[in-house]
């Protein structure tokens, strides 16, 4: 079984407009797959309804073989921690340290203070910000805001982590840092969507690349190369 | 309790953070509650002006002289065992003699020529509602010994109109001030919420429920509006208190449509007050649930 099904999804935000169109594809437990499209292909409206945020127009999205359609309002939020995000603009706290900006995932579960000194740290390792836990947003450089979002993403241990042009706005170097945590984190299990239109780090990695234009599904091969 | 402790701790946060924010939540909510709630004393303060001049109106009872006192005392209590009259005076010929001498004290020549044989003897009729007058007075018409039935019928009408229209009128608008708050209360939460909208989309992404998005905004709403409609209901209470020590309208307030229903200033503001202090819980319960509402939106 799939953990992550697409099935002949079409996504209309005005009537009339698709902005995807009969989109069907897999995602196995443990796979590190591109989603490679320019800009207003449709990636992340992918992210946005394998997280719930939008329902699809015609089809089915399911995730570990229950539909996301039928999951219902109240337990929405779980399925959110099952699935971490990271975003191009961090969405980060500026009014909070690294620390706390991690700590917010699991704030709202209503984790124990202690609790929170075991996960986090180990977090923060894991993305090489210990150093920078007591910093603020605005102290870090491009690569680092996306690494504490990456850690605060990994906070409820997710099945799934999907990055939405998480390197769209960082350096060269950082992004090879950023690639290197999420390879690290897929070798440990977790399932890496990374949706971006960089064919430097699309090419370096040779993993599956599933290449989206118009809102169709134009290829999906493994170790596939992209050429934007 | 715990979770008490932590929304107040957020709460403090917030005020410390945002004083601006917090002072103009306070003013604008403040001023919207003490505008309702002056609204509604105004309603009241008409619609008691209106009562006290609809008390005035009477109908006035001549006898045929040939009509003994006696008699005309009898159906005096008569009169007022019916339910729907307030009051009713007897004005002997004597009396009636005083009355006009008093008018035209002025007058001597007139006042000479005048003797109490010749004014006839009267009950003056008040009725607890006026609306019913006019039908009052068709009845003494037909009563024995009766000369004359007389009462201001347009005057009447008009002021039953009058009294009606305010009545209406005053509960449209409070209705409607009601509306107006209601968006006031929800444009100052959500300009807060607006602000914190990041910290919304951020929590909603991390995987938290929509009870825990919507608590800590609505714990906010309820505090900034209770404490504003409770700052509003002291200055309501302290006008009530000043006009129940001026003692414009001695009989008190007149609420609503019931006929010779009155209440105690100070009451009446008691219960104006905790009308407004309710109306703060209810406006901050559901303006901040429909201010936080967009950012739940799936």
């Amino acid at each position: 079984m799939s953990q992550i099904e697409f099935s002949n999804v079409t996504k209309e935000y005005i009537p009339g407009i698709k902005v995807l169109e009969n989109v069907s594809f897999s995602v196995n437990n443990e796979e590190f797959v591109f989603i490679v499209g320019p800009s207003g292909a449709g990636k992340s409206t992918i992210v946005c309804l394998l997280i719930g945020e939008e329902k699809p127009t015609e089809g089915d999205i399911k995730f570990n073989g229950e539909s996301v359609l039928e999951i219902p309002r109240e337990e929405m939020s779980s399925l959110r921690r099952k699935i971490g995000v990271v975003f191009q603009d961090y969405k980060l706290l500026d009014s909070k340290t690294v620390y706390d900006n991690v700590a917010v995932a699991l704030e709202v579960v209503d984790s124990e203070k202690e609790e929170m000194n075991n996960i986090i740290p180990n977090i923060l390792s894991l993305v090489g910000l210990s150093k920078q836990k007591d910093s603020y947003p605005r102290q870090l450089s491009g690569g680092e805001k996306q690494r504490a979002a990456i850690a605060r993403a990994l906070a409820h241990e997710p099945d799934v982590l999907v990055a939405d042009e998480a390197t769209g706005m960082i350096d060269p170097d950082s992004t090879d840092g950023v690639v290197e945590i999420l390879e690290k984190i897929n070798s440990l299990g977790t399932t890496v969507i990374m949706c971006t239109h960089d064919e430097r780090i699309v090419n370096k990695l040779k993993k599956r690349v599933i290449r989206i234009e118009k809102g169709k599904i134009i290829s999906d091969k493994e170790g596939g190369k992209y050429r934007g | 309790m715990a979770r008490i402790f932590k929304v107040w701790g957020n709460l403090k946060k917030y005020l410390e953070k945002e004083k601006l924010m917090s002072i103009s939540n306070f003013l604008v909510m403040g001023i919207t509650f003490l505008l309702l709630g002056l609204f509604i004393d105004t309603i009241v303060l008409s619609q008691t002006a209106l009562r006290y001049l609809e008390d005035q109106a009477q109908i006035t009872i001549f006898f045929k002289d040939s009509y003994t006192e006696d008699q005309i005392l009898a159906l005096k209590k008569n009169i007022e065992d019916d339910s729907r009259i307030a009051s009713v005076t007897y004005v002997s010929k004597e009396e009636a003699l005083r009355i006009f001498k008093e008018i035209n004290k002025d007058e001597p020549v007139l006042l000479e020529s005048i003797s109490s044989s010749i004014l006839p003897a009267s009950l003056e009729i008040k009725a607890k509602n006026i609306s019913n007058l006019d039908s009052l007075a068709n009845e003494y018409k037909a009563k024995d010994g009766v000369e004359e039935v007389r009462f201001y019928k347009d005057v009447v009408q008009r002021f039953a109109s009058v009294s009606r229209g305010v009545y209406i009128v005053g509960f449209v608008l409070v209705v409607i001030f009601f509306i107006i708050s209601y968006s006031v209360i929800i444009s100052a939460l959500r300009t807060s919420i607006n602000s914190r909208g990041k910290e919304l989309e951020i929590m909603k992404l991390v995987g938290a429920s929509d009870s825990y998005i919507k608590g800590p905004f609505i714990y906010e709403g309820v505090f900034f509006s209770i404490i504003s409609s409770i700052a509003a209901a002291i200055m309501i209470l302290l006008l009530g208190v000043g006009m129940d020590k001026l003692g414009i309208f001695s009989k008190g307030f007149s609420v609503g449509f019931i006929p010779g229903f009155f209440i105690n200033p100070i009451i009446f503001s008691i219960v104006l007050a905790f009308v407004l202090i309710l109306s703060g819980f209810i406006l901050g319960y559901f303006g901040s649930s429909a201010a936080v509402k967009k950012y739940l939106k799936y």
